[in-house]
Order: C-alpha cells, then structure tokens, then sequence
C-alpha cells in the first residue's frame, strides 16, 4: 500500500529525485553549528500558534460584549481549553524569544554579508510581523491587562506632530480603545497577518535555500572574502548530510522547545497571565501596575526617559531602519566578529541597554 | 545496532503517546459537553402575577422575577445586583428594583436608575402561550 | 549610502524642531491614566489637604484614603453630598451638602447606601434605642467614621462592647456568628488563591458576598436566637460554594499533572532523539 503510493508519486512528480535533492544529498557546512537550527524552531514555534490559534478560534468570539467570557468559557468549560489557550499564550512569548535568538546568533555568524542581505530584511520584516501578531493577539481576550497594555501601545503614534493623532486614531477605529479596535486588531490578527507572514516566510526559505546556506566564519580554513560580480550557489560538496544529521538536530531542538513550553505551562501557568488578565477590561478603572510584554519594554522605557516624544520615536524609527537595513551599513568584508572589536562592542552595548531598560521598565 | 534499534522503538513509543494524548485532548476540545441536559425552560401561569405584581423564579441556578409592569407587559429579569451579586427586591409601590446592599436602583426594564451598578440586569427571553408565561 | 545618511540626519533635525509642539503629551504620556477620561481630583480634597487648614481637618483625608471606602473609589460628596467640581459652590446646601450628620443622624447618613443594614439595625435593640431616646449605638461607634474598614468579626470585643453592657451577651453572639464568619473568611481566601492562579473569580465572588451580605443583614438585628436559626442555613449555602472551590482547586491539580505528563514524555523523547543524532552515521 504505502509502497504503491510512493510509486504513484514517484512516477507524475519525481519523489525520490526530489527527496534525494532536498534531504539525503543535500549537505550543509561540515562545522555548522546547533545555532543553524534557530530558524526551523521559529518555524515550528509558528506552527503550533497557527494550530493552536485555529483552536481558540472555534469558541472565540470577537466582540467587546463577549470576548472575555468567551476566553474564560475555554479556559473553565471547554475541556482541555486550557492546555490550547495555555499553549498559544506561552508559545507567543517562546516563539519571540527564539525569534530573538536566531535573530543574534545571525548577528553574531555575520550571515547578514553579501550576498545575503535580502535574507536579513526579509528576516527583519518577518520578526516586526511577528511583533505585530502579538501586538494584536494581547488585546483579543479583552482584560484589564490586554485593554491597558494595548492603550498604551496605541497612544504611541500620537507623539507624531500633527499626523499623530489620526495616525492613533486609524489604529484603534475610535478615540479610546474600544469594541471597535477590537474587531481591527481580530481582523489583523486572523485574517491579514497571516498571508503576510506565510508569504515572508515563503521568500526567507527561497531566499536561504538559493543562496545556499551560510557557514560559520570562525574555523581556520575560512575562506577570504572575494568578490563575486554572479550569481551562485553556495555549495558544501564535503558538507554533512542534511538528513538523517542536521535534521535530527533540528528535531532535537524542536523537541526542547516544547519541552520549556510545557515546563512552563506545568509549573509557571500564570507567568504570561498575571492577575489582571483574569479580569474583564473596564475603560473606567485603570490598574496601577500596567506595562507593555517583556519583548516591548525596552522601547517603551526608552520612549519614558527621552524628554521629546517626537524625538523618542523619531529615535525609535532610525533604530528600526538601521537594524532591518543593517547589512548595507555594515560594510566590512571580515565577517570573523572576534576580529571587529567595534562590531563586537556595539553588539555587546545594544544587547546590555536593551537588557538594562527591560529590566528598569518592569521595575520603575 | 541493537541499541540503535531499541532506540528507535522508544522514539516512536513517546511519539505514539505524545501524539495520542494531544490527540485525545483536541479532539474532546472539538466535543465539548452538550448543555441542554435539563430542559431549562419555566413556566408561570399568568395569573400568579397579576398587573403590578411579580413572582420570584430561579433559571439555571440564576435567581429572576417576572414582572407584570403596568401597563407596559412582563418582563423577565435576572435578580442578581450586577454591583456585588445581592439580590435585587422589587418594589411596586415605587415601581423599582433596590438592592439592599448598596443601594443601587433599578427601573422595571431592568436599566440602572442610581447607585453603583456598572451594567443593566440581563433580561431572560420569554413568551406568552395561552394562558402561561414560558421562560427560556 | 551617504544619501541616506543624509535622509535620516535631516530627518533627527527637523524632528527635533518641530517636537517641542507637543510638549503637553510630556505630561501626557508619563502621568495619565491612560485612555479614561482624567480623573479629576476631588476639590474637597485638595481643599482639605492643603496648609490652609487645621490639622484635625487633614487628618480626616488621611484617614479616609486607608479605609476599605477610598479602595472603593467612594468618596466624600457620595455621602456627604456637595459639589466635588466646584470650589466655590462644594459646600453649598444647594448641591446637596451634608457635613457632620448629629449622633441620631448618622444611621440614616449611612443608610443611605447600606440600605439593607439600616432596615435590620433598626430592629435591633441597638436601634431601637437610639430611636427612643438617642442613647444606642449608632454606626461608628463600632466601625469608626473615616477610616472605616471591611467588617469583621473582631469588631465584636470586650474593650468595645462594655463600654455599655456586660460582654457576656456579646460574647454570646459572637460565639454564635463564628462558624459562619470563619467559612465566609475561608472562602475568600481560597477566591484569592484561585484569582492568582488565573481563575476568573468573579461568579464566584459575587455568590460569597451575597451570602455574606444577607448574613450580615440579619446580624445588625442582633438576635442570637435568629441567628442561631439561620446558621445551619448559611452553612449549606456556603458549603456550595466551598464544593465549586474545591472543584476548581483538583481541576487546576488536574492540569498540572497533565500538562507534567506531557512535559515527562517530551523530554525522553528529546534525551531518545539526542542519543540516536550521537551515534548517527
């Protein structure tokens, strides 16, 4: 039977050719290293909010009047409701951090160089996406967490001279956070971010399997930076075999991730679910400890201690450019990073105020 | 080779189990329990409330009264104060519901006249057959 | 490259320039409660906590923002009535002023919202003496004026009580409320234990504040024979609630063990995976 269908297969698509191409022939570097399989956790990590996210979908119900006791009919009713919300809720939070991660060890690798530059924009685009769907998503189980948290957020645009305040106001569909911004951010949320991240997801993958994978710059034997004027693919012909070895690393760390995601959901079931999101959004009172997710307090804090708005999120938005544009400012032909100091130190700079201002905004 | 083997088999004993149990789950979350186990439905003779007066019921564990308003029909409402959860007490000569706790005042459409409550009382569905009310 | 150095420089300047234009969103941003309309601070208060006035008058705000009243956001004009917008017109009769209510007045200034309490407190002996000939306690004399907190069983004491009576007839009472009290107290400790494990409460919060609340109604009639009546009835209506918590409590064990289940499971499958990619080919 099955044989039968792997022939059928076979015979109109050409299977064996393309799994051989694909899978068993296909080689990655000799020395890549376990950091390479950041991307296809992300991936799953992905999946299983889409599956999951499909789920909640089937009980949710995207209305102000309705939402949070909708959110708490799975949570209590709806048997093992809680296992998909639980899963979706700390999947979000896991999936940015390992978006992060795959995020840093590219930094680090210097993979961003020539001639992968459109990988790194593309992969740029594909963690704002990202940022958004959890920017969406929070306000969806409509509590005096997502309510708050995402009035914050929304008020950010009105630091924008003159634009700013329709710029706010386009977001939320009224002037304060309401049913109707929730209908947008479920629209956003359910039906235009996800061909958008599928899509950019689609041109990444393209995008890595043409150019061929990188390798880590750090061995000896590295070769010296030449410059190409053609197109080609980068090719390992002594590499080690995509499957059945890299894979299995990467099925490795697949299943670690789960593994933290339940541990989570086993001992910290409230670490993503604070008191105030047991509580149904009320415009009229507002908590007195209400702060953006962890992965937006930086901006946040940073936004808090610059005196002009307009020049905090102007300062923001040159940020942001620089970092998804950060291959073409990043010139340098030695990709070693232990040889750029420079580079080395701005890294470790980025990386330490970024922690120091998620720390001092949780706590201020 | 034989340990490989063995090695193999256990990855497919968890993955079985794993696989199985996600799969029990989702698809219990797919068949929740139906809700219609008892007929939730109550029926009050007409006569029982006469105009101005009201009778006290109970649907689905949530205490309401129905309420012959004169001159506007029956109403059916839910008497838990949407302040606290005490109940409400219906007062004809004032045509209102007050709830003693708080204080908080109702009219006989069930809208908040006064008082702390955030919310009107919710308003059950009904319909009048012959000589009964059914509530339900 | 430079011309988009260039971009973002002019960009900085004039965003720099024209920032200034919104320095009201400064204070905005930092010190607003974010999306409600502002809350506008209550003229008494910052009347009534300026250097202006005596001490004995500041001390009544103090005292108000400890107690269970300012947790609930009720404030001075809702029972002292007044205009908390208007300065010049706070005081005014016109807008419902109250100010110190006398010795008799203050169960119906208090009644005004604990309506219930006012009704049953009136047929009590308590009540019924200050009725006649103002010589009862009225409602502060156990539960104190501004910085008024939840009532609890305590306020039942020898220290209070004998101020009029023997406490023998008290302590009588108080024996008789006991179990009540301790269950109601119980169950809202364990609402709180729920809420912080990301249970919503609220249902169930309600149904114990009923409960509690009529039973604190038939309490200010201060009978122990009718209290001593309905306690069995109470106990039943709480013990109902305690079965929901309880059943909440082994559906959260439920889930922690499954969820551990799961997790057990995925790390041998992720030790299996390990050994087999370390012997691989």
């Amino acid at each position: 039977m099955w044989k039968g269908i792997v022939e059928w297969l076979e015979v109109r698509i050409g299977l064996k050719d393309f799994l051989r191409e694909q899978f068993t022939e296909y080689r990655v570097p000799p020395d890549i290293n376990i950091f390479y399989t950041l991307g296809i956790v992300a991936f799953f990590a992905y999946i299983i909010q889409a599956v999951t996210g499909f789920f909640l979908l089937l009980y949710y119900i995207p209305h102000s009047e309705h939402a949070f006791q909708s959110v708490q009919h799975i949570m209590t009713e709806v048997p093992y409701g809680w296992l998909i919300r639980l899963m979706h809720v700390v999947g979000s939070n896991l999936m940015v951090a390992v978006v992060f991660l795959h995020l840093i060890s590219v930094f680090i690798m210097n993979s961003y160089k020539k001639p992968r530059e459109l990988t790194w924009v593309v992969g740029g685009l594909l963690l704002l996406t990202t940022l958004t769907f959890c920017l969406s998503g929070y306000l969806l189980p409509w509590s005096q967490l997502s309510f708050w948290a995402t009035t914050i957020v929304t008020n950010l645009p009105t630091a924008f001279p003159y634009l700013g305040d329709w710029l706010a106001y386009l977001l939320k569909g009224s002037e304060q956070v309401s049913g109707t911004t929730l209908n947008r951010f479920f629209a956003l949320h359910v039906a235009f971010l996800p061909p958008i991240l599928v899509t950019l997801f689609g041109l990444h993958l393209f995008l890595v399997r043409r150019i061929g994978i990188s390798r880590p710059p750090f061995s000896k034997n590295y070769p010296p930076p030449s410059s190409w004027t053609q197109y080609r693919h980068e090719e390992y012909p002594e590499g080690i075999p995509f499957y059945p070895s890299f894979f299995i690393k990467e099925m490795y760390m697949v299943v670690l991730y789960m593994v933290i995601m339940f541990f989570v959901i086993t001992f910290m079931p409230t670490l993503f679910l604070p008191e105030e999101a047991s509580i149904p959004a009320d415009p009229y009172t507002t908590p007195l400890h209400i702060k953006p997710e962890w992965y937006f307090l930086a901006p946040y804090q940073m936004l808090k201690l610059i005196p002009n708005k307009f020049l905090g999120i102007s300062i923001q938005l040159v940020l942001l450019f620089i970092f998804l544009f950060w291959p073409f400012f990043d010139t340098s032909d030695e990709r070693d990073i232990r040889k750029r100091p420079l580079l080395l130190t701005v890294f470790f700079l980025t990386i330490g105020v970024w922690i120091i201002l998620t720390i001092w905004g949780k706590y201020s | 080779m034989q340990r490989r083997g063995f090695l193999k088999l256990l990855a497919a004993f968890f993955t079985s189990i794993l696989s199985g149990s996600f799969l029990y789950s989702f698809l219990r979350y797919l068949a929740p329990p139906s809700k219609s186990s008892e007929a939730s439905k109550i029926i009050v003779a007409k006569a029982e409330v006469a105009e101005g007066q009201a009778k006290e019921i109970i649907i689905n564990n949530t205490p309401a009264i129905v309420i012959n308003r004169p001159g506007k029909g029956y109403i059916v409402l839910s008497r838990v104060c949407t302040h606290l959860g005490c109940l409400v007490k219906y007062e004809p000569d004032r045509s209102r519901l007050f709830c003693p706790c708080h204080a908080g005042v109702y009219n006989l459409d069930g809208k908040v006249i006064s008082g702390p409550p955030p919310k009107p009382l919710p308003k059950f569905p009904f319909r009048v057959e012959g000589e009964n009310i059914v509530i339900g | 490259m430079k011309r988009i150095l260039v971009l973002l420089v002019i960009f900085t300047v004039t965003g720099v320039a024209s920032g200034g234009f919104k320095e009201k969103f400064i204070e905005e941003f930092v010190k607003k409660p974010w999306g409600a309309p502002p809350s506008q601070e209550s003229v008494c208060i910052s009347c009534h906590t300026s250097d202006l006035m005596k001490e004995e008058f500041k001390e009544i705000v103090r005292q108000w923002r400890q107690s269970w009243h300012a947790k609930n956001n009720i404030s001075c004009h809702d029972c002292h009535g007044g205009d908390p917008k208007d300065e010049k017109m706070a005081m005014s009769e016109e807008r419902g002023f109250v100010g110190v209510p006398s010795y008799t007045e203050v169960p119906e200034f208090c009644g005004k919202c604990h309506a219930g309490v006012l009704e049953n407190y009136y047929k009590s002996g308590h009540g019924m003496a200050l009725k006649n000939d103002g010589t009862g306690p009225n409602c502060v004399i156990c539960h104190g004026s501004h910085q008024i907190q939840r009532a609890t069983i305590d306020i039942i004491n020898e220290k209070r009580c004998s101020q009029c009576h023997t406490y023998e007839r008290a302590k009588i009472m108080k024996q008789a409320l006991f179990s009540t009290e301790k269950k109601i107290t119980d169950l809202y400790d364990a609402i709180e234990r729920l809420k912080k494990k990301g249970i919503y409460t609220e249902e169930l919060y309600k149904e114990v504040f009923r409960t509690e609340a009529d039973f604190r109604l038939l309490f200010h009639e201060v009978n122990v024979s009718l209290i001593k009546e309905s306690t069995d009835d109470f106990l039943k209506r709480l013990s109902k609630i305690e079965e929901k918590t309880a059943r909440l409590f082994s559906e959260l064990r439920f889930r922690q063990n499954f969820s551990a289940f799961i997790m057990l499971l995925l790390a041998g499958l992720g030790i299996v995976i390990f050994l087999i990619s370390k012997r691989g080919p």
